[in-house]
Parts: structure tokens; sequence; C-alpha cells
């Protein structure tokens, strides 16, 4: 074995990708990289990703940023899960739980007793009424979860809904204040090595010129470098993930601090609402082969609450990803590698994903291939995985009212989706896998929730009596309810934990 | 569609543990199946029936379906073995051991094999296994301390005490017997399923699903889809040599795989009995050192070799048929994964039984994961060979070969960085993977860029503090009382 030299590291591009990486690697592998972030003002951050899965506080805890500053900072709330309303059927609802179905414990999967009550009977109390995530959402408590695995109250998790624009800024005060240099400047050309195929060189507006041994791209849809510069392919999702098109605009709300995020079914795709501490996110995400951008427009301002702070902005993206998210020395992160709409909050996700696959695969000046394939190896996983689930959105659906729903429900889907389907249809099994996001109960809330109701269950949920089983689902519906209520109310706990400054309010 | 109706009846067929053990669980845990077990003698190869070393996962078994150490340990005078010495795998290194307990522990949240690898580089330190308490313990040929609950460890069985044991417990949960010999397997009209098994006494015995528990040449399963997946090529032990002698005079907490001029050996030893055995490919055999070999071992020359073709099933559950253990995998004893692979086959059954329909997307997910998982206990038998160094023609035949696809890509990520990939459906824990390759002596070119956090100062620090903390004498437990264990995981 020999030492390995320091890598130059450059990061083009200063949004939530860039700034996360920079972070990130200026923290954890200080010894092996210098990191140099290009970035321009004067081209501004698309900002998704208002709302976070949990997998950031793992995230913020290895860079040790502090929870309460980070939340107050960012302006941010708790999110218990997503609620999703009208999707199955008009009229209904239900929530996508970050925490488990029952107690999560135990040798039989919990929805197989549900599964039982509601088949021998024809009906049965929501799923979710189980699940302490979600009545704490619908009743609107917060508390953080207990570490003891026994107690109801450690069988949910819990992410962020705070506003993007914020946490670049918030990023980048710890990361220059720990060595990352940054530079200001729009990128002019990318200089490549003719034999090799890698990025030599960028070179900016100014005429300045930055050498670099390894350039991560967080520039965003434009790609700069793993898009244009090296002509990478893109695999396009849009057969299957309809929405092109995003209007959004933010509103004052006195509207309850929900801890959760909201994605209501539109007439053609999905309205957001996520609340933060000093404003309310909205946006319509919607197929432009539907619905015009002024239609489009017109919904999104007659359905929000409260007074909006700016105008409706449009944004443009397609569902997809980069062939390959490495190629030669440049890893693409974030939006430069691929999109996926923010359904199921996955684009901070996306992003973090691409940093931890970064620093366990970290290149040596001379990079292996392993590195390298084994890091695109991750990042298909992970992108496959999500495109698979969000899919399962529109299509378990019922809704053949206007002909967005009608084609969605209608469509092909991956034969990957279609087994998984077809496998909980039968007797309520999921598709197991331990890696990776979006694990068991996040697909049994969205079956079940869109009318996806296994025919079968588990042979062993049959031995109860019907009696015992009912009074013993009884029993815990009334415990988790009680539970939920002894809580404090979400705003309450913000406001004693990490309230913003009052300056921003 | 499930609107099928409830697996009702299930027939296993075979006679040994493998056999007791699944009709057993299927009882316990799913108690309104009419469980039958079809005895037959256990053919020389069933080797999830004869091996007498066991992995710690079997403890997980004995709760799920009630069974106390009292049960498994005392009664069934079974042994405690805390892992395997390997000797002779590569020429030049000394033996190594692979336990089941954590060897080191992180450093500042780095794994401990990154740190002991880079600070290797700057001086001399003692090999990764003497960092393993398990193993230290296993070399002073001490037992565990009884109040050292923590311990990972598997059994050696006395086989006979054992199997007897689970055979009472299945018919004592309501298992019923049925002798054979079964003369005849009749086919459903459609070809896809079984009808019925015609018995030896004029009668017949049906049932909505049969599990075959007979060993490699899997008598009902055979005789379905035939899809077998040959190993031969990365496992080329064909031939097996085995006998009984008595148990060692101090129990042993190792056991032994030796490895020998065209294959290797073993020995274990329990409170009733010793294992001997040699597996061997029978294409690199030469009779007059096959004698020689077997000199050592006290096995008679004039010994039979039994043979075994190593592969598994395409689809281990095929129509109204499911194969558990050798039926199913046959491989080579090589880390006693036999039994192993059964208990797992086992649970999956009891946790994903299908309707009486047996519909093809329930039995796909079934078959995904049972091939997942025994696809990595080969690639982890496989393991050994690829990382062998030998001069005989069966070694370097053994170590030339390209391993399978999981493996080398494992091997390809291990030798840049000492890194692992997560690998759904595992059987052996990262620290078992790592026992086998540095223990090989396969080392990475790189470590891991995050150890860099460490400062070498710390690193070094821990590292002794680790060692040191292994050589406080360990209170021994007279050998008498080893059956007298605390009870592990009893509830």
């Amino acid at each position: 074995m020999e030492e390995q030299g320091k890598v130059r590291l450059i990061v083009v591009g200063g949004g939530t990708a860039g700034w996360m990486t920079a972070a990130a690697l200026i923290k954890l592998l200080p010894g092996r990289c210098d990191v140099h972030l290009v970035e321009s003002e004067a081209i501004g951050i698309v900002g998704v990703g208002e709302a976070t899965l949990p997998h950031l506080r793992s995230f913020n805890e290895r860079l040790g940023i502090d929870e309460a500053e980070f939340m107050a900072g960012t302006r941010a709330t708790f999110k218990l899960g997503i609620e999703f309303r009208d999707w199955g059927r008009i009229g209904d609802g239900y929530i996508h739980p970050f925490g488990t179905f029952g107690r999560g414990s135990g040798d039989i999967d919990f929805h197989h007793y549900w599964t039982r009550l509601y088949r021998d009977s024809g009906e049965a109390p929501p799923i979710g009424d189980y699940s302490m995530a979600v009545v704490m959402a619908y009743l609107n408590r917060f508390r953080l979860p207990d570490p003891d695995p026994a107690r109801l109250e450690s069988t949910f998790s819990y992410a962020y809904q705070f506003d993007a624009t914020l946490f670049a800024p918030f990023l980048r005060r710890l990361s220059e204040g720990t060595g990352a240099r940054r530079t200001e400047g729009r990128i002019v050309d990318v200089e490549l090595d003719g034999e090799s195929g890698d990025i030599k060189a960028i070179r900016l507006e100014s005429g300045e010129r930055i050498e670099g041994d390894l350039f991560v791209d967080c520039s965003g849809f434009v790609s700069l470098l793993l898009g244009k510069a090296l002509g990478e392919p893109f695999e396009d999702w849009s057969q299957w993930l309809l929405c092109d098109r995003a209007v959004a605009m933010p509103c004052r709300t006195r509207t309850a601090l929900t801890p959760y995020t909201s994605a209501i079914a539109m007439e053609s795709g999905w309205r957001w609402r996520i609340p933060l501490q000093h404003r309310t996110g909205n946006g319509y995400v919607y197929s432009s082969e539907f619905i015009s951008d002024e239609e489009a427009r017109q919904a999104l301002v007659s359905s929000v609450e409260g007074e909006p702070i700016a105008e409706p902005r449009v944004l443009k993206f397609k569902a997809g990803r980069r062939r390959r998210s490495w190629v030669a020395n440049c890893i693409g992160v974030g939006l430069s590698s691929g999109f996926l709409e923010p359904l199921e909050s996955t684009s901070i996700y996306l992003i973090q994903a691409a940093i931890t696959s970064l620093i366990e695969l970290f290149p040596n000046p001379d990079i292996s291939p392993a590195d390298r394939d084994e890091f695109n190896r991750l990042i298909d996983m992970e992108y496959d995985r999500i495109r698979d689930f969000l899919i399962l959105h529109y299509h378990a659906t019922e809704r053949s009212d206007t002909p967005f729903w009608d084609y969605v429900r209608t469509m092909q889907v991956p034969d990957s989706l279609k087994e998984k389907m077809e496998l909980f249809r039968e007797r309520g099994r999921v598709a197991k896998y331990r890696e990776g996001v979006f694990l068991d109960a996040s697909w049994i809330a969205v079956y079940v929730g869109q009318g996806v109701i296994p025919e079968g269950y588990d042979l062993r949920a049959g031995l109860p009596g019907s009696a015992a089983l009912r009074q013993a689902m009884e029993a815990l519906r009334s415990e988790v309810r009680t539970t939920a209520q002894a809580m404090p109310d979400h705003l309450t706990h913000i406001e004693h934990y990490c309230p913003m400054e009052a300056a921003a309010a | 569609m499930s609107g099928a109706p409830a697996m009702g009846s299930v027939a296993v067929a075979g006679g040994g543990l493998t056999a007791w053990s699944a009709a057993a669980a299927l009882k316990r845990r799913i108690p309104s199946l009419d469980v039958t077990v079809v005895t037959m003698p256990v053919p020389p190869n069933a080797l999830a029936d004869r091996m007498i070393s066991t992995l710690p996962s079997i403890h997980g078994f004995h709760r799920d379906i009630g069974l106390t150490d009292e049960d498994t340990i005392v009664r069934a005078r079974s042994g405690v073995r805390l892992g395997t010495l390997f000797d002779g795998w590569v020429e030049g290194l000394p033996d190594y051991v692979h336990a089941y307990d954590p060897y080191g522990a992180p450093i500042e949240g780095i794994s401990f094999h990154q740190l002991w690898l880079r600070e290797r580089r700057e001086a001399a330190l003692p090999p990764f296994d003497r960092y393993s308490r398990a193993a230290e313990m296993g070399r002073s040929g001490k037992p565990p301390n009884r109040t050292d609950d923590t311990f990972e460890f598997g059994l050696q069985f006395s086989l006979h005490l054992y199997g007897e044991m689970m055979r009472a417990y299945a018919l004592h949960l309501g298992v019923a017997e049925r002798r054979g010999p079964i003369l005849d397997i009749e086919l459903r009209a459609s070809g896809n399923g079984i009808e019925r098994l015609v018995m030896d006494d004029g009668g017949s015995v049906s049932a909505d699903l049969f599990v075959d528990c007979t060993g490699p040449r899997a008598l009902i399963r055979s005789r379905l889809k035939s899809d077998f997946t040959d190993w031969s090529q990365w496992l080329r032990c064909d031939r097996l040599i085995m006998a009984d002698a008595p148990p060692a005079a101090d129990l042993e907490v190792m056991d032994r795989a030796t490895a020998a001029s065209f294959g290797w050996q073993w020995r274990a030893s329990s409170p009733e009995q010793t294992s001997i055995g040699l597996a061997y490919s029978s294409t690199h055999v030469r009779e007059e050192a096959l004698a020689r070999e077997l000199v050592p071992l006290g096995i008679a020359a004039a010994s039979d070799a039994v043979a075994l073709h190593q592969g598994r099933w395409g689809d281990l559950w095929s129509g109204n048929c499911v194969a558990v253990g050798d039926a199913a995998v046959a491989v080579e004893p090589l880390e006693w994964t036999n039994l192993h692979l059964a208990h797992s086959q086992i649970d999956r059954i009891i946790a994903m039984m299908p309707g009486k329909d047996c519909a093809a997307v329930e039995l796909g997910e079934f078959n995904r994961q049972c091939a997942a998982e025994a696809d990595r206990v080969r690639d982890f038998l496989c393991l050994h060979y690829v990382c062998s160094r030998r001069s005989e023609p069966f070694w370097k035949d053994a170590a030339a070969v390209a391993p399978p696809d999981s493996l080398a890509h494992t091997l390809s990520q291990f030798a840049e960085r000492g890194r692992l990939p997560f690998h759904e459906e595992e059987t052996f824990a990262r620290d078992s993977w790592l026992a086998v390759t540095l223990g090989q002596g396969f080392e990475p070119r790189h470590t891991d860029p995050l150890a860099g956090l460490v400062t070498p100062a710390s690193a070094q620090q821990a590292l002794r503090t680790m060692r040191h903390s292994l050589d406080r004498p360990s209170p021994a437990i007279p050998t008498e009382s080893l059956i007298d264990l605390n009870p592990r995981g009893a509830r």
C-alpha cells in the first residue's frame, strides 16, 4: 500500500448540492482533498426540496451541525410524513409516515392483521390510525422520538421542512470557516484532456483558469460538466413520470403549522404545501401536455391559503437521470445528475446519497474504475427504486375524471413495479430490501392509501380469534391516540426548541 | 388470487434432523397446519443432517420455535463452538481463526480493520484475529465465561441426542409420523405439482405442500422443474469421506479446517462424539496420497467416499414442492452452512407461506430471496479457495478460477480499499469476510480515506488498548459446567 496525495476537488455550483458537498468533504476528508467551490451569484439557485427525508438528520449529525441552530437558521418545521389527498380517488386521503404501522416489532408485519380485519368484515379503521407518526401529524403534535424501542413513542422518525435558499448559505458559513475556498464567477469554458477525456480545468468569465483532479458538478439542470462538457446522455423517464413543469408561489399564512407536507392531486398533476416557520411553500407540478402554464398558474393561485409573498414562478424540467453520474473525473451531484419530481421529497436525499457514496469511494488522484463503477451502481439503485415508488403514486388510482389521470391509471409501468404491486395485492408481501430509501412501511402506506389492498394475509395473522383480534387492534388504536394527544403542539415545540429570529418573521 | 384457500396440510419428507426441524417449526409457528413427516433413512451426503457443527444463527431458530438452551444444550449435550481454526490454506502464513464475535472495535467511528491495516505499515502488529476475544478464547481452548452472555457461538451437536430431541419435540407439538419408504411419487395431471406419495404399505400421503428434506438427491423436488445450477467450477470438492470418533478428552471450543493436498479435512468435537472428514476433488486425487491423508485422521483407507455435486435448484420452490437443506442447496461442509441454510429456508417458508394455490408471484419472491442467500454462501465458500495459496494442482486450479460475478465484485471492491459492499440476504457478517480475507493474506491496496480522520497516535493507542484487554486472563470454567451455560437468548 502507498500513501495517497491530496486531491484538488473543484465543486461547480453553489446551491444546496454544492454546499452540502463542500461542507461534507471538508469535514470528513480534510487530509485527502482541497475543496474549491466556484459559483456565480448571478445564476441563482433552484432551491428545490424544501421538504426532506429523515436521512438528512444523520448527514447533519456527521457534520456536527446543531439541530436547533440549523432549524432556526433555515426557519424549519418538523415533518412526520407526507399527506396525500385525492390520489387514489377524489376525497381519499392518507399520510405516508416516517415510522411504522403498529409497534413495528413482532414476527408478523402489522398490516397483515389490519388486512384480516378489513377482509373479514369488509371494513376497518384507516391503517394510519395505528401509526404514531400519522396520528401525531393529524393531531398537529410533535415531540422527539423516545430512544427506548419498547415504547410506542419510539416508532416514528422525522425530517424537516425548511427554506432551502437558507440552507446553502448556512453550509457555506460552516465550510468557509473550515477551509473551503470559494470563487465567484461564471464558467465560460471547460477544458478536456484530449487523451484521457478527463476535465483538466474550468475557465471563468474573468479569464481565471482553475485546474483540478476531481470535479463535482453541482450546476443544476444545465449539467454544465456532466451533461454539456462530457456529453453523458440523459435517460428520459417522462413516459412514466409525465410532469414536466411546476409553478411555485410562497404565501404568508397563519393557518396551522402542520408537521407534515401535503401533496394534493390536481387535474393534471399535484400541488405541494410545505409549511415553514415564516411562510408556506406552494406549487403545482403538472404535465404541459395536459394543461397550459396559465391554467396551472390560475389553479394554483385559486387554491393556496394566505397572502402571496411572490409572483408565481414557472420551472421546467424532465424526469430522468444521466446514464452515469460519475464519468471520467467528474461526478454529478443533485440536479446535474438527474431529476425526480418532489413528490416524495427525494431531491436532497439523492444529493446526500451521492455525497455519502463519494466519501466512501473517494478516489486517489489516479481514479480507479472500480470506484467509479461502484459509485454508479449505488446511485442507479437509488434512482431506480425511487422511480418505481413515484410511479406507483400515479398508477395506483381509480381516477379517470381527467385525461391526465386516465392516462397514468392505464399506462404501462416498468416490470419491476408491476411485480411489486402484484406481490402486495396477493398477500401483502413487500419486496424486501434493507438498503436504500423507502422501506416496507412507505410502500405499505401508499399501496393501502391508494386502494391496493391485499387479497390475502399472512397465515399466522389468522391465528388469533376474531374477537381477540378486534379487541387488541382497538386497544392499540386507542393507545396510539392517547399517546399522541399527550404530546405538545407542533408550534409550541418549535417555539420552545428552535424559533427563528424575530426579524425574519 | 389469494382469495385462494389457506394452506392446510404439509408433508415433510426426510428422516433426519432437517425434516424434524422443519416439521416442528411449521407446526409450532402455524398451528393450523397438519404436518406429517414421511420418514426414511438419511443418505450419507445429507450434510445438514450429518454435520455436528452449527452457526450461531441456530439460537434464533430455537427461540422462534420455543426451544430453550435447557433443551438444546443441556439435555441434548451440545458443545459450544466459538469458531473454526483454518490451517494451511495459504503457504507461509500462520493459521487463523474465523470466530463470530467482533474483531476489534471501531476507532472514532472508523472500521477497525482499516486502522489495523494502516498502522501495520508503520510497525509490526499482531495478526488480525488476535483482536478477537472469541478467537483468542478459542485458541486458548477455554470455553466462554458463563457470565459473559454476549458471546456469539455455534453448537457442536451430539448428533443422535439432538436429532432425538427434535423428533420428540415435533411429535409433542402434534406432528404425525409416517414411515417410508416411498414407492412412487405421483405427479399432478398438469405435471407442475405433486399429487401424492405412494407408500410401501399400499397407502399414500397427500398434502397441499410437500417439503423435500431428503438430501442432495431431492427425491421429490427433482421430479418437477429440472433447473439445477451447477457450482462445481467454483467448488471442486465432489467427494467426502467422513467418520465418527470418540469425543476429545478435553472439550474443544474450536473446530479445525485443515488444507490437504487435494481438498481439506475437518475435525469437530462435541461432548459425545468427534466428527472427522475429508472433502476432496476426485479429479485431483491420487489414491496413494489419499490413503496417506486418511491415516492421521484415523479413517480406514478403504472407507467409502460419498459423492457430492455442489449447486442449487434454480427455483427452490416449484409448484407445491419446496426443497430444504441439501435437497435445495448442496454445498461442502466448509463453514458449516448446510443446516444454517435449511433453517433459513424453513423460516422463509413460514414467513412467506403462500395460499394453497402456490401463486407464481408469491413463489417468485421466495425463490428470489432463497437464491440470493444461497449464492452469497457459495461466494463466501469460494472466497476461501480464491484467496488460498498452495502449490498443489488442486489449489492452483481453485485459486485460478474466475469467481462468480457477485464475488468478483466484492473482491474488486475489497482489493481497492478494504470495502465490503452491502449485499441483500448475506449470511456472514463483515467481520467474517474480514477474518477470511485478512487471515489468508488478501489485503487492499489503499486504506479508506475516511481513516485519515484518526491520527496515528490515537489509532496506535486504541489498538494497544484492545490487544491488552484481551490479554487479561479470562476465568475458565470447568468443562463439566460448560453445558450449564447461562441460558442464552432463552425467554
